[in-house]
């Protein structure tokens, strides 16, 4: 899981201008990656794993990707260990979800 | 009052990787540091693909019998990819992608390698006729097809049939078998796993780049697709079958797989 660096208060019903919530990264063991780039990712541990605010499922090979800063629709993410660019989306379900940007 | 993150000590990564622009992303990870980095993670310390000191356990003769006629047709589908990744980089259309095959050359030569030697652990005295013997006609047909592609030099075709029909099919059966396999053979496919995620990723992004620059291959691709469906379900049906998978865990297969080429926008 995700350290924020400093909770300020939650994004639901923040109006869009205020900071974006920030996020220390730490090293998740995810080893797939070379070592300079692994707190960007985490493995998913299955259907009761929780995403933090700073992280999406990659469609493509199904790591957690993880960000410095917490997540919107429209951020662009990139997926290291499949090599994919991705664009945040909200999912029919409210959550955030990213998709294919070829 | 707003957290200040620290810069990387690395001054080549940005604070946050999401920012890199993607034309560097992209030389980044289709380079060969960055394949030799990330594999050194989880390859160093492995004999023949898995730690050292795991115990196999007991199975009778039946269960070995199925072990190893799954593990033949692995070979079958890794030997297609090795020949097949070899032939693409002689057409790959630019250096990022001849790196990248090359690399994936390697990742399919060290798979075929281990499945080999697994069989030898299992007792198999001549791996190379019992693969020949047990293979699966739908993967031998597959085969085939795909290196008729890339003789043909037809780069698009090719690559979906390898890097997106054959690798997702991997991908999907590999993780699955992995979950309930003896610890030896779950160990080897991990490690198998970490490296289609490359492969399969790399399909289906060259592909989606291309498809967006020229839809107009979009048809030809589609009966690419309608010819080897057939070859790929009826392979995954022998697998899930030999593996011992629930009915239901075959349809999940069948639908991660299928999930690959649907965002490609094939149905």
């Amino acid at each position: 899981m995700s350290d924020p660096l400093q909770v300020e208060e939650p994004s639901v019903g923040r109006p869009p201008e205020m900071p974006r919530q920030r996020y220390l990264l730490d090293d998740t063991g995810f080893d797939e990656v070379p070592k300079k780039y692994r707190r960007f990712y985490r493995k998913w541990r299955g259907p009761g794993d929780v995403l933090a605010p700073n992280e999406v499922v990659c469609p493509v090979c199904k790591v957690v990707i993880r960000s410095t800063r917490e997540l919107h629709v429209g951020d662009r993410v990139y997926c290291m260990p499949c090599m994919s660019r991705l664009v945040v989306a909200r999912a029919e379900d409210g959550t955030l979800e990213a998709r294919v940007a070829y | 009052m707003i957290a200040v993150l620290p810069v990387s000590a690395d001054t080549t990564v940005p604070v946050d990787i999401h920012d890199l622009d993607y034309d560097r992303f992209l030389e980044e990870v289709h380079s060969f540091e960055f394949w030799f980095e990330a594999v050194s993670g989880y390859l160093t310390g492995l004999t023949w693909g898995h730690r050292p000191g795991l115990v196999d356990r007991p199975r009778t003769p039946e269960e070995r019998e199925r072990l190893v006629t799954v593990l033949c047709n692995y070979c079958v589908g890794e030997a297609a990819a090795l020949e097949g990744a070899s032939g693409l980089v002689a057409i790959a259309p630019n250096r990022l992608a001849k790196v990248f095959l090359a690399t994936q050359v390697v990742d399919e030569g060290r798979h075929l390698e281990i499945f080999y030697h697994r069989l030898r652990d299992l007792g198999v005295d001549d791996p190379e006729s019992e693969v020949e013997r047990r293979a699966s006609r739908s993967l031998l047909l597959f085969r085939r097809r795909l290196l008729e592609l890339v003789t043909s030099k037809d780069w698009e075709a090719a690559i979906f049939a390898q890097n997106v029909i054959l690798e997702s099919l991997e991908f999907a059966v590999f993780a699955s078998h992995a979950k309930d396999a003896d610890p030896i053979t779950a160990d080897l496919l991990q490690g198998v796993i970490r490296d289609e995620r490359r492969h399969m990723g790399f399909g289906e992004n060259e592909l989606g780049r291309r498809l967006a620059a020229a839809p107009h291959i979009r048809s030809r691709l589609g009966q690419t697709k309608k010819e080897l469906d057939h070859l790929v379900l009826d392979a995954l049906e022998e697998t899930t079958r030999l593996i011992g998978l629930p009915r239901d865990e075959h349809e999940r297969l069948g639908r991660l797989y299928l999930g690959s080429v649907e965002r490609l926008g094939f149905s």
